[in-house]
């Protein structure tokens, strides 16, 4: 009788066989986007994973599936080629066999604390009683905070902004009151106070700057999108880079608006205050 | 012959449709004339002046400065034109208000490349002239309205130009300055210089030795 | 009267605006020179810190730069002492630690073991350098003598004993934050204190003999162990440059387009609207026959004056700034005490006048347009008017 082995129908429903016990037998794994897209894979890849850079200690897994990886500002520019696993798969993979203990390590417990729970107080006590293990809470406090401290940076840079478009108004709205120096002369000597004059520039001051800062909002909003799109693609993240929120936009224009009147009265003072004579020399 | 206009019109387009502001206009100005032209507001002086003075070229027609066609040249050469041959007076003065009067007369000739010393020499000979020798140092604002343009006088003068334009010189002034003025004007064509100015004054009009009245963008007289 | 002289008179007249000009330019320029010394500032400072602690190579276990034991540390320190370009090599690790001293509270600090190949690596008691954090936290200085107890990793068998150790000298650790307390034994000393024979260094520091080419030292050592990764300080500069410096570089990038935006805007539209102020004046002058290349060069000199003042007063301005936003950038936790955010090179000062060149002379492109191509005839009619 031959054996079946030599049939090549035999050979191979028995290969079929022994794939589909691979991927019965295979245990799962997630994978990030950028890795599926690096090594051009999809759910249901068998794919092998090793320790070595040699392929040693290697196992087989099933992708089950693939997720975006939670964006993390601390590491926007690393590329996220990574994976998740189920623990009991990811010890046996890791486990060195000449190390029974390397078989009960891991590298991080994440604790999620009853609400009400001081996280600092937590880990004080932890630390108590395990000295050698590090403790920390997820929120920082803001002494270690490195994005309290960006947006402390932050704001110093748009203070010194408004600094430099204040001059800028200032500029232009000492060039518009040049400007009607005639018109004022004429006013205020036909009789209209200088309180209305000077209500007018303050109007005229609000309308320049709230004006202007709409548009530079209606600008930040139009452009939030173009500039998260580039940075996303460019570091291939989901994070958002920025964000203009309603609350944000107030604070523009409620800043902007008195520094208008301001510099409008700033700019017309003089033609206000001054001599009406005066204002009609050269 | 300094300046000829030959059957020029002057067509300016406009959203509510274009305005002839000059029809069919000819005249000649020859060396030593004093012209005035008079007539209503509107009626096209100003434009025959600019047209004369090569400040603006004709729809149709040829102005001939010199012998030359001035619509045929490049915009530099009739800049050259109205900085060597032609002197303009504005009705409003135009002096430069950060400079001296004195700088102002210095400035078309510095920009003749007169040398340092030969534009203060002709600088004071001008100031003098116009009767401000001793108001060279002093800012446009420091001055009346006459005073400013006799400075603007001196200023047309400064290169020894063939033809004197000015657009309305007494406009701005009163009675008594615009007569100081109009006396200066009377100086000039005495020494020479041919002179073509547009006026309402009927004053200053008399003083000229040909006078040519406008009517709606054509010479009536 | 040259263009220049003219420009000046007319930015004199017209003080109170030229000044506010020059304000904005200055501001808007101090921000735009602090943004060019951030771009490369953090690089350069980083760098300098490597080359200032004397060691030209760092050999690792791992690529990147993740802290493990390499492995057969002391042969591979070894192999690479004995290569010609090869000065020193110092073999370093690192555990946790906990100080006491009387009347004090317990102090965490860093204790790191050094076996240097020059020097002979033997344990004679706890001898510590420490630095002047820990000295300030537990009040001792060179003389002194405190507890240590160290706290090595968790797989340790049994939990150390304190030792009492004798300071012996301060001790600069150039990537220390304000707030690191570290102390520094020998090799020999730390294998004793965490009670290991045997200790691997988890990072291996070459320094090289004057005139050494450090990237070819890499590949040697590279040829020699190609189980361990070597870096010369410039390869370390440029991974962090390609990570760790993306977001200062990204920031500084984006603020100094935007603020040279800003005072071409600023520039521009002021020379704009004082043109249309002086149209009549300009008409007349083009009347007059001033030739249309000497109003554009009055309009030019008068765009550089502004820009120009305005960006040499930004150099001094933007010196003070740099030091106020260092400083705040300086507080983000973990930051190497010496490291700095803004370093001068005179590079960021040759783009910063480029840069103002260009903007002075663009700003100026539309007011010369419009002064170069006014009607004069008309422009003269609509003045009487």
């Amino acid at each position: 009788m031959q054996c079946p082995c030599h049939n090549p129908r035999v050979v191979a429903f028995a290969a079929a066989l022994a794939l589909i016990g691979i991927l019965d037998t295979a245990p799962d794994i997630l994978i990030s986007r950028q890795l599926a897209a690096t090594a051009h894979l999809a759910v249901g890849d068998v794919i092998t994973l090793a320790t070595t850079p040699t392929g040693g200690r290697s196992s087989s897994f099933r992708v089950a599936g693939i997720y975006e990886p939670t964006p993390d500002p601390m590491r926007f520019t690393a590329q996220r080629i990574e994976g998740r696993m189920h623990l009991p798969d990811l010890l046996t993979l890791v486990t060195d066999p000449h190390d029974p203990a390397s078989a009960d390590a891991i590298g991080s417990i994440n604790v999620a604390l009853a609400p009400g729970t001081d996280p600092a107080a937590f880990a004080h006590d932890i630390t108590a009683g395990a000295p050698t293990v590090a403790v920390r809470p997820t929120s920082r406090p803001p002494q270690d905070d490195p994005f309290a401290v960006l947006d402390r940076f932050h704001l110093a840079i748009s203070v010194v902004t408004m600094f430099g478009a204040t001059a800028f108004l200032l500029a232009l709205m000492v060039i518009r009151a040049e400007e009607r120096r005639e018109t004022v002369a004429i006013l205020r000597l036909v009789g209209i106070a200088p309180r209305s004059l000077l209500t007018s520039v303050a109007i005229e001051g609000l309308m320049i700057a709230i004006g202007g800062a709409l548009f530079g909002v209606a600008l930040a909003f139009a452009t939030e999108g173009l500039i998260n799109r580039f940075f996303q693609a460019r570091y291939d993240t989901a994070l958002v880079f920025i964000r203009v929120t309603g609350p944000l936009a107030m604070k523009a224009v409620a800043i902007a608006a008195p520094l208008g009147v301001l510099a409008g009265i700033a700019a017309s003072w003089t033609l206000l205050r001054g001599s009406v004579l005066a204002l009609f020399r050269r | 012959m300094v300046a000829e206009a030959r059957h020029v019109t002057r067509t300016f387009p406009m959203a509510a449709g274009a305005v002839t502001a000059l029809s069919d206009v000819s005249m000649t100005i020859e060396p030593g004339d004093y012209v005035a032209i008079t007539g209503p507001s509107g009626c096209g002086k100003s434009t025959l002046l600019h047209l004369i003075g090569c400040v603006d070229t004709p729809t149709s027609g040829s102005i001939l400065f010199e012998g030359r066609d001035v619509a045929a040249l490049t915009e530099s050469a009739r800049s050259r034109i109205r900085l060597t041959r032609i002197g303009f007076v504005f009705q409003r003065f135009f002096l430069l208000p950060m400079l001296k009067a004195s700088e102002n007369i210095e400035l078309p000739q510095s920009e003749a490349g007169v040398g340092v010393a030969d534009r203060r020499t002709r600088t004071r000979e001008l100031l003098d002239y116009v009767g401000l020798g001793d108001r060279g140092d002093h800012l446009p604002s420091q001055l009346s309205g006459g005073e400013m343009q006799r400075v603007a006088i001196a200023r047309a003068l400064a290169n020894r130009p063939v033809l004197l334009v000015a657009d309305e010189p007494t406009g701005e002034l009163d009675e008594t300055t615009g007569e100081h003025v109009a006396a200066l004007f009377d100086r000039v064509h005495a020494d020479g210089t041919a002179i073509l100015l547009v006026t309402h004054n009927p004053t200053l009009a008399a003083r000229a030795t040909r006078r040519l009245s406008m009517k709606s963008g054509h010479l009536v007289a | 009267m040259t263009p220049l002289q003219l420009a000046w008179r007319t930015t004199t007249r017209y003080r109170v605006r030229a000044m506010l000009a020059i304000a904005g330019v200055t501001v808007i320029g101090a921000l735009l020179f602090d943004m060019l010394l951030l771009s490369h500032g953090l690089l350069l400072s980083f760098a300098d810190l490597l080359n200032s602690e004397g060691f030209e190579v760092r050999v690792l276990a791992r690529e990147g730069f993740a802290r493990v034991p390499i492995p057969d540390s002391q042969t591979i320190a070894d192999a690479i002492a004995r290569l010609p370009s090869v000065a020193d090599v110092a073999q370093i690790t690192l555990t946790l630690a906990e100080g006491r001293a009387d009347q004090k509270p317990p102090r965490r600090l860093t204790l790191v073991g050094r076996a240097l190949s020059t020097t002979r690596d033997a344990a004679t008691g706890c001898e510590v350098e420490i630095n002047h954090v820990l000295g300030r936290a537990l009040d001792i200085g060179p003389g002194s003598t405190f507890r240590l107890t160290p706290m090595p990793s968790a797989d340790a068998a049994t939990a150390m004993p304190p030792v009492d150790c004798h300071v012996t000298a301060f001790a600069d650790f150039g990537f220390n934050a304000s707030s690191d307390a570290t102390a520094l034994v020998s090799m020999a000393e730390y294998r004793r204190l965490v009670a290991q024979e045997h200790v691997d260094a988890e990072v291996i520091l070459v320094a090289l003999k004057a005139g050494s080419d450090a990237a070819a030292v890499t590949r040697e050592i590279g040829t020699l162990r190609p189980d361990v990764h070597a870096y010369s300080n410039e390869e370390v500069v440029a991974q962090f440059n390609r990570n760790g410096f993306a977001y200062f570089r990204q920031i500084s990038g984006v603020l100094s387009a935007l603020t040279t935006a800003f005072a071409f805007l600023l520039i521009a539209t002021l020379l704009t609207v004082s043109i249309n102020q002086r149209l009549g004046e300009i008409a007349a002058l083009r009347a007059l026959g001033i030739a249309r290349r000497r109003i554009a060069a009055m309009l030019l000199w008068e765009s550089a004056l502004l820009v120009g003042a305005g960006a040499v007063l930004a150099l001094p301005v933007g010196g003070v700034l740099a030091v106020g936003l260092d400083r705040i950038l300086r507080q983000m936790p973990s930051l190497p005490e010496r490291l700095h955010f803004f370093v001068f090179e005179p590079r960021a000062l040759i783009v910063h006048i480029a840069v103002f060149v260009v903007t002075a002379a663009a700003a100026a492109v539309y007011p010369i347009w419009l002064a170069s191509t006014l009607p004069i005839a008309s422009t003269l009619r609509r003045e009487v008017i």
